[in-house]
């Protein structure tokens, strides 16, 4: 066996196997999980009879039931990985279903870490899928030659079914389960890697806009989302504001007002431990109107803590003093000579940008649900990001709170429907101030935030401050600086890590030879994929804004703003250059050094023009071993995919050639988001239309290009791409969120106002399939449209906005600074 | 104890008087399509109907409803047979799906009232939804290709 020279061969294998449930055959498939550390045997040792294993079970009826453990929060990922599968298997559509696996110890083994970010999912498991179902099809093929009596070859499988050439004869998937038992075993990686895969063009289901299975649920009311459950006994909880975001201490709760709603039972202090719901009191009544209610009656006595008198402005002015302390800062990019080619530059710019803080603002407020059985396990009822984290959280928890080891606590964590996710449903703050309150009430409680407390602690994006210098000579930007301060989110998730260490899972990396830690979820998009032959990145974090906002990930994360001021900057590069912004852009997208992405076979890393490459962490499942068949990376063909786009979108948006009304205007942007390892390459025109007199823009129409490599469903993608287009319209016209006093202030959507109906523009779409490895498309293009908008208001009017949200009053002042 | 007409039945409410009618469907009757999004009146995540008008039910307490008919998303049609559900799954509107229960309810009010809205008019009556995943283009569309479908069912 190949597989014995491998270290740990022996633990290393998977198992296609049938078992017998009342009589009827079952086939799943269970295989290596996908991330986390458990191997291969504690998949098929956790198989009792029946288990449905990791990636899917056919059922006699013909029926193929796919598991999922990314969260279904609008992408339709079960959809678009049940495509994958069913390809590969060839079972029928019409008989697929979905489910979604309960997370627990046990089934972490098997499945390794549930967690849907980066919009990672269908990159980092669509060859994995792929063979799954593809091994599932051979040992489905062998066993229904075996039963018609076939030859082998000339048996294939269709439609759920085996049929054999010569004979004409077939027999279903059905079947077979019903009449042999199957049994065999592959090794891993070995075999896995062996399993040929379809070509693109036999693609029957991949490509094909099938509806999504989720969404029937989802128009007549019977979709779950965790809100809705009801367990016996339940009470409910609602939470008092806390005085602020983070680090308050409740000294005193005078709970006699909220004693006379009837149905209120008690009032509950979390217990902070692990420094999160600091400062929270939790209601509990018989109803949620009356939690609320007593949530609001409470008199809490708080000690506010270190940030009870920070404000927006505070830490404003601390960004612009740490920008001018150069020793403190970190180089994230690093190229050639920034200093010494400015010097010689024939033309300079020098100016600064900014971002304000937005958040999430799921339609679903984060509520869950918790109660403890009388055997003494866990339950937690929630739609997350992360089902796994949830209930490895909750049980270091609730260690703390009982005193009891972790190891002998059992925590299960049923998954539903997300009401929206964007990067904020995986903290977990909820979940434990949930289950706290099921341990002091000795009941399960249903703890819903209403929307005034989901603002109050929402983790909203840092705030930022940007200065940017640009070399111009012969008309060719020739030395970039690029300094930015925010708050870094990633120390936040590092609970109980070493932040300095650099080398955590959080990949806290340097490019320099300091070799400072630096947060790449807080710098990412800095790194932008033109040639710029001098660049330099640097990053400073202002520690304190990260905890006292307590700042995340909020779609696409730093992307969101780092393109806003790249792209915008790009745009002032090129006028001040005296060129035209889409051939400024095309001539330095020259995919040179770095910027030709990575190849499918080995490169050298480390090379200072390569600085990039030495980073693969999120793209493929197996970034390292380049022996995999299909292995490629989704970076291939680097900056000449930008390129490709950016002239689709500007060619299909009448660049240079449509003639547009006095006050309107186009502008252009590029994005490669997520990170550089995982890039979805999208481009974008706004046109705009100024009003002049009052400041007050419109966004008359978006036209976007995007190369993903493959569209799993393509009508999918599109509605993909026009929400995130919106979620980036809103970030720009009018999404912003304030913080005084250490709190943040905003309460309702009347005040944080993400678009609406009426701010809906033209959308024109072009999916660029270039048969590269499929990437994610729920993200990249909300990060295109604040700078296209901002761009296309510089050429409606001649005002240059450098901050986001872009104001009417903004634009104004912008246009008086032009005419001065 | 309030009487209640919703979906066709008859129906008791044992919550106070001054209760959101939102929580007397949702954790009291149980009838969980019906969302919360903000309790303010300014998402439409909670939208049913009262009389056939579309209501924010959020902001209708228990003792406001009377002898008004509720419907509810459930009410519409349990399997998606009315024509803005109809439409809602052919132009495959939904992406989380939370505020879909309220886009739809107020989509189906509006074309009882006016069969063939404009685009304006469209935009306008649906404004009050949000929708946090921007599903507002294909929202527009549906609506439209309900009222399509009303009219071709009208003249069949
Ligand atoms: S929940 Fe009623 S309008 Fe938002
Ligand atoms: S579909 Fe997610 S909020 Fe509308």
């Amino acid at each position: 066996m190949p597989d014995e020279l491998l270290p740990n061969a022996g633990r290393r294998s998977f198992l296609v196997r049938s078992t017998t449930m009342a009589g009827a055959g079952f086939l799943s498939i269970a295989l290596p999980p996908a991330l986390g550390g458990s191997d291969a045997e504690a998949a098929i040792s956790a198989t009792p009879a029946y288990t449905p294993s990791i990636w899917f079970t056919i059922t006699p009826d013909g029926v193929t039931t796919m598991h999922i453990v990314k969260a279904e929060m609008g992408q339709h990922i079960g959809t678009a990985f049940a495509q994958i599968i069913a390809e590969e298997l060839e079972v029928p559509w019409e008989k697929v279903r979905l489910d979604m696996p309960l997370e627990s110890n046990e089934n972490f083994g098997i499945y390794g870490l549930a967690y849907t970010v980066n919009s990672g999912s269908v990159t980092t498991e669509f060859d994995r899928l792929s063979r799954a179902g593809a091994l599932g099809r051979m040992v489905l093929v062998e066993a229904g030659a075996k039963l018609l009596g076939a030859k082998l070859a000339n048996c294939h499988a269709s439609a759920g079914r085996v049929i054999d050439k010569a004979s004409k004869r077939s027999v279903g998937y059905g079947d077979i389960l019903q009449k042999v038992k199957l049994e065999k075993s592959f090794s891993y990686p070995n075999d896995f890697k062996a399993v040929k895969l379809k070509a693109r063009s036999e693609y029957k289901i991949i490509g094909k806009s099938v509806p999504a299975l989720d969404i029937p649920a989802k128009t007549n009311g019977s979709a779950k989302y965790a809100m809705d459950v009801f367990l016996p006994n339940m009470a409910y909880g609602a939470l008092a504001i806390p005085r602020t975001r983070h680090m308050s201490k409740v000294l005193s709760v005078d709970d006699s007002a909220a004693k006379s709603i009837p149905g209120y039972l008690k009032s509950v202090v979390i217990a902070d431990h692990m420094n999160k719901c600091m400062g929270w009191v939790v209601a509990l009544a018989e109803t949620y109107p009356a939690a609320l209610a007593a949530s609001k009656a409470l008199i809490i006595e708080t000690d506010p803590g270190p940030y009870g008198n920070l404000s927006l402005a505070d830490i404003k002015a601390e960004f612009a003093e740490l920008l001018d302390k150069p020793e403190e800062a970190a180089n994230w990019v690093l190229e050639g000579d920034v200093e010494g080619s400015m010097t010689g530059a024939d033309k300079t710019l020098d100016v600064e940008y900014s971002s304000d803080m937005i958040c999430h603002a799921f339609m679903e407020p984060i509520n869950c649900t918790v109660m403890q059985a009388a055997d003494g396990s866990w339950h937690v009822h929630v739609g997350t990001q992360s089902t796994s984290f949830a209930r490895m959280t909750l049980t270091a928890y609730l260690s703390m709170v009982t005193g009891r080891k972790q190891e002998e606590l059992s925590v299960f964590v049923h998954q539903y429907l997300v009401g929206g996710g964007f990067g904020g449903k995986q903290d977990y703050d909820d979940v434990l101030a949930a289950a706290y309150c099921a341990h002091e009430l000795g009941r399960p409680v249903k703890f819903i935030q209403s929307r005034e407390s989901q603002f109050a602690i929402s983790h909203p994006r840092t705030p930022t401050l940007h200065r940017l210098k640009a070399g111009i000579e012969d008309g060719k930007l020739t030395a970039m600086s690029h300094d930015m301060v925010s708050g870094w989110m990633g120390p936040r998730f590092a609970v109980g890590k070493k932040f300095n260490n650099g080398t955590d899972w959080l990949q806290l990396d340097s490019w320099d030879d300091k070799k400072q830690d630096i947060d790449q979820w807080s710098v990412g998009g800095s790194d932008h994929w033109y040639h710029v032959p001098n660049h330099r990145v640097r990053a400073w974090n202002s520690d304190r804004t990260t905890w006292a906002i307590q700042a995340s990930a909020l779609r696409t994360v730093s992307n969101s703003y780092n393109m806003f001021v790249v792209e915008s900057f790009m745009d002032e590069a090129a006028h001040a250059a005296g060129r035209d912004p889409l051939e400024f852009r095309l001539s330095m997208l020259n995919g040179k050094g770095g910027n030709r992405g990575i190849p499918n076979t080995g490169y050298a890393p480390g090379t200072p023009s390569d600085y990039y490459l030495d980073q693969i962490w999120i793209s493929l499942p197996w970034p390292t071993d380049k022996s995999w068949p299909e292995y490629e990376s989704g970076t291939v063909g680097g900056a000449l995919r930008l390129a490709n786009c950016l002239r689709v979108a500007a060619g299909k948006a009448g660049w240079g050639s449509k003639k547009l009304p006095k006050g309107t205007g186009m502008g252009l942007a590029v994005s490669s988001a997520e990170e550089r390892q995982s890039p979805t390459w999208v481009a974008g025109v706004a046109e705009v239309t100024v009003d002049t007199t009052t400041g007050v823009y419109k966004i008359n129409k978006l036209t976007i290009a995007m190369d993903m490599g493959i569209a799993i469903n393509p009508e999918n993608v599109k509605a993909q791409i026009m929400g995130s287009a919106l979620w980036g319209a809103g970030q720009v016209l009018s999404e912003r969120l304030d913080f005084e006093n250490g709190l943040l202030t905003q309460s309702n959507f009347h005040e944080y106002k993400p678009v609406r109906q009426v701010d809906v523009p033209e959308f024109d779409i072009e999916l660029i399939q270039s048969g590269r490895h499929p990437m994610g498309v729920g993200e990249p293009a909300s990060t295109i449209v604040a700078p296209a908008v901002a761009n296309a208001i510089f050429a409606a009017c001649g005002a240059r906005v450098r901050h986001m949200p872009i104001t009417p009053e903004a634009v104004l002042e912008a246009l008086k600074a032009a005419k001065a | 104890m309030t009487n209640l007409t919703i979906n066709g039945r008859s129906l008791a409410s044992d919550s106070p008087p001054d209760t959101p009618l939102l929580w007397v469907l949702r954790e009291e009757l149980r009838m969980t399509g019906t969302r919360f999004g903000c309790g303010l009146g300014v998402c439409g995540a909670c939208t049913v109907h009262i009389n056939g008008q579309a209501v924010r039910s959020c902001q209708v307490k228990l003792e406001q409803v009377g002898t008004g008919a509720i419907t509810t998303i459930e009410g519409l049609h349990p399997s998606n047979a009315h024509p803005v559900q109809k439409a809602w799954i052919e132009i495959q509107v939904p992406q989380c799906g939370y505020c879909q229960s309220g886009q739809i309810m107020q989509a189906a009010s509006l074309l009882a009232q006016n069969p063939s809205p404009s685009d304006k008019q469209i935009q306008e009556a649906m404004n009050g939804n949000l929708c946090r995943c921007a599903t507002y283009p294909r929202i527009a569309g549906a609506v439209k290709r309900a009222a399509q479908m009303m009219k071709e069912k009208k003249n069949a």
